[in-house]
């Protein structure tokens, strides 16, 4: 097993918390087996069992034993670490101890979930882990976070509903803002919607009051018509190069330099546009839905239908076809301009398009609407009402089965409606309709915003669907997994207006506590130079992706011979460790993940060839 | 499930390197799920598999892991050209195993996203077929290569 450590032949003191979860975990695991193996270890000192590792008692537990038995390392074994890594961190640092001498054990969602039906093997399972946490606890080592110093000032890029929402807030935090958008106006696709979901409100008016109060709000500098044309630095402190938007920007120097201790990027997103004669789409017969709320509300006094949505002939029937672009299906959909299949649900489509065909009911009686659909999801609150007023209204729906699509085609000349639209339709038993209509509306999705280039600007990662990810979608939503950017608004997928302000409400706000203070603090999980290993091969700078993460330098030896020895940058240091895997002298760790501490867990978890329970003599070690 | 190979499933041991951002959510998401998965799987949470040098999974293989998942987050990790990397350097791992007669299906790079569950259980499940197939790793390791002369690495 790797060396514990530079306090020579002296154990370690090393305390075990074994959490029962109130059943959820000891209910398969057999938590006093498990305890009473790590307490066999000669490092560990205390080996606990308790109900609550989180509760107080659990957490007073800790702190008192530290203090008391003079622990020099702790390890609970418990739920998964993104849970309570946090908490029990915080619990050591009260009890004065560096805060990563901290292990935890994931016995919880990735034992006793997970192999209900076996308590035996995750019992053995459960030991081995925490076996395994005992030997990494023993080799770490005290950490401090890293500091930067810090800009308090935030670039927002993108002047939709997302980006407007999130000026103001940050404005509100007393935090300055420089507002970037793209076009020549404020407010993002909402300005063109028409009256908007679930508060009628026209979208003009909605962006109207937002921008009127950017306006007026001193801290927001807006810069229209413009972009971003480079980022450097990182959290706390990048150099954003903006430069106006021109006939042809390829090339074009950036303008200017702005300095900011985050980004929040509010790019929304973009149309999907049907390949050609896909639904009949370039017929002049077949608009978007976007479109279509648009003519309905520019018209709102016209009782005529045909003059009221700008159409030459009479209109007598309309069709909404639904999930144009969006559940995509391999083998029955054809990917668009960006060959992506788009599989996800655009999700504010159905109760849009519920609410278009509910209205062209209402203010055109004579008119008949089809909604043709696969699935209705009109899923917030209230929405549900959306789709049974418009039954109420007279639209008649019609459901595509999940592996076909309708199809719209130009209807012979003799025929009495330019348009033809077919499908079967399962509520009738699949009964094959053919419906004429003057007019169709078809829902199309919400893709990715063209951001490829701030992506390669920013590294900030995009999901297999093309839209910018999150760190994690319950737990970190707003968090892009680059420290300082954060994601607002449909930039980060599919949503609608509430859900994009409060998506950029969330990350104003974690802007203005992550620059609150005059430092940054930031994860000290960065590479680490072992400058005794190190021969300045080079390698770890010729494999970083990072400018200025690692670089060689001039450093003197004994001998007064001068060589090159590689440096971290911590700030510019991402941690995912690609130079550690090629050092030729293992010189390079990553803080908190290093490979000394790798092989000493894989060993813990070799450590008996049978794989069976080891025997245990209860009597050898303290349990509570 | 004959005799020996519930003797091998019982005895054999895989090792998930699960990067922390997709597939260690997405492993917790499928214990949440309440989805079963072989008992003789351990995860090792890593901010990317790609920091693991090609004599990690020797010493892997040398101390008695029977198989090894790497759970990437494939071309959707956060870090710029990661899986590119790591793939190279499994593609170099496998040219070892060849030489040293290690049967290469008992490593395995995958992607797991952080909602993957059902990806997870397939993969994980696969590999353990082919470890409870082959049985310890340390017989193989101590029978060697083939023979010179019936395949080349
Ligand atoms: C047909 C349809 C109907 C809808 N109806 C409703 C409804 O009734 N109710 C509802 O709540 N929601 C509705 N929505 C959803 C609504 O449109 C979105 O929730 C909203 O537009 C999201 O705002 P956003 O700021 O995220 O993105 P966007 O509105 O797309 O704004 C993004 C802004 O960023 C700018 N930008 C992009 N890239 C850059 C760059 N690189 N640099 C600078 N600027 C950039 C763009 O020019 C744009 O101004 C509907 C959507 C559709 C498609």
């Amino acid at each position: 097993m790797a060396d514990r450590g530079s306090e020579g032949s002296d154990r370690r003191r090393i305390g075990v918390y074994v959490c029962h979860c109130g059943g959820n975990i000891s209910d398969v695991v057999d938590v006093e087996a498990v305890a009473a193996r790590a307490g066999a270890d000669e490092d560990v000192v205390v080996a606990w069992h308790l109900q609550f590792m989180c509760s107080d008692e659990g957490q007073s537990t800790i702190e008192q034993d530290v203090r008391e038995l003079g622990l020099d390392r702790v390890v609970v074994a418990a739920c998964t670490p993104s849970l309570h890594e946090t908490t029990f961190r915080r619990v050591v640092a009260r009890a004065g101890l560096n805060p990563y001498l901290y292990q935890h054990a994931n016995i919880r969602e990735q034992v006793s979930w997970a192999h209900v039906h076996d308590q035996a093997a995750a019992t053995e399972k459960a030991a081995r882990l925490v076996e395994a946490a005992i030997a990494k606890a023993a080799l770490l080592r005290e950490l401090d976070e890293v500091r930067v110093d810090a800009v308090h000032r935030t670039l927002v890029v993108g002047g939709g509903v997302a980006g407007l929402r999130a000026a103001l807030d940050l404005a509100r935090w007393g935090m300055p803002v420089v507002l970037v958008e793209r076009s020549n106006e404020l407010g993002g696709h909402v300005l063109r919607l028409g009256r908007t979901y679930p508060t009628d409100e026209p979208g003009r008016a909605l962006i109207e009051r937002l921008v009127s109060q950017v306006r007026d709000e001193p801290l927001v500098e807006v810069r229209l018509s413009t972009e971003v044309c480079q980022v450097t630095g990182y959290v706390g402190d990048f150099h954003v190069g903006l430069r106006a938007v021109r006939e042809e920007t390829d090339g074009h120097p950036c303008d200017e330099e702005v300095e900011v201790g985050a980004i929040v990027v509010a790019t929304g997103f973009r149309d999907h546009e049907p390949a050609r004669g896909r639904y009949g789409f370039g017929h002049p017969r077949v608009v978007t839905l976007a479109d279509y709320q648009r003519r309905l509300y520019a018209a709102e006094g016209e009782a005529d239908p045909a003059r009221a949505l700008g159409i030459d002939g009479p209109v007598r029937a309309i069709a909404f076809l639904h999930c144009v672009g969006s559940r995509q299906v391999e083998g029955v959909d054809e990917p668009g301009a960006s060959g992506r299949l788009n599989t996800y649900c655009s999700r504010v489509c159905c109760t849009a398009t519920v609410r278009a065909a509910a209205e062209t009911r209402r203010r055109f009686p004579a008119v008949r609407v089809v909604d043709v659909y696969r699935d209705i999801r009109t899923y917030a609150r209230d929405q549900e009402q959306e789709y049974r007023r418009a039954g109420e209204a007279g639209v008649v729906f019609v459901r595509v089965p999940t592996d076909e699509r309708a199809t719209v085609e130009p209807a012979p000349r003799e025929d009495p409606y330019p348009l033809l639209v077919r499908t079967r339709d399962t509520l009738t038993f699949g009964a094959e309709l053919e419906v004429p209509v003057d007019l169709v509306v078809l829902a199309t999705a919400m893709e990715p915003g063209p951001v490829e280039d701030l992506v390669a600007m920013t590294k900030a990662p995009t999901g297999a669907d093309g839209f910018l990810l999150e760190v994690h979608p319950k737990l970190r939503p707003v968090e892009s997994a680059i420290p300082g950017i954060l994601l607002a608004g449909t930039a980060r997928g599919p949503m609608d207006i509430a859900e994009s302000t409060t998506s950029a409400s969330a990350a104003a706000a974690k802007v203005a506590t992550l620059l609150a203070g005059d430092q940054v603090e930031m994860e000290p999980f960065v590479a680490r130079v072992d400058l005794s290993r190190c021969r300045g091969s080079g390698e770890c700078v010729a494999t970083c992706p990072y400018p200025g993460a690692v670089g060689l330098q001039d450093v003197e030896l004994d001998e007064g011979v001068v060589v090159p020895r590689a440096y971290v940058n911590p700030v510019a240091c991402k941690g995912c460790g690609a130079c550690v895997a090629v050092c030729p002298n293992g010189a390079v760790d990553v803080q908190g993940w290093e490979m000394s501490q790798y092989l000493a867990m894989v060993d813990a978890i070799t450590a008996d060839p049978a794989g069976f329970p080891r025997a245990i003599d209860p009597s050898e070690v303290t349990t509570g | 499930m004959d005799l020996q190979a519930q003797t091998n499933a019982r005895s054999t041991r895989i090792l998930v390197l699960a990067s922390l951002l997709c597939a260690y959510p997405g492993i917790d998401a499928t214990g949440q799920a309440h989805l079963d998965y072989p008992a003789n799987t351990y995860v090792l949470p890593t901010p990317d598999p790609v920091m693991f040098p090609e004599s990690f999974y020797w010493h892997c293989f040398e101390r008695g892991i029977d198989g090894i998942l790497i759970a990437s987050c494939g071309t959707d990790s956060p870090y710029e050209g990661s899986y590119e990397r790591l793939a190279a350097r499994i593609n170099r791992v496998y040219r070892q195993m060849k030489e040293r007669g290690l049967d290469i299906r008992r490593l395995r790079l995958t992607a797991i996203c952080s909602v993957c569950t059902k990806a997870f259980v397939k993969e994980v499940g696969d590999l353990a077929r082919v470890v409870e197939e082959l049985g310890p790793v340390a017989a193989e390791l101590a029978r060697g290569p083939e023979p010179v002369g019936s395949e080349s690495p």
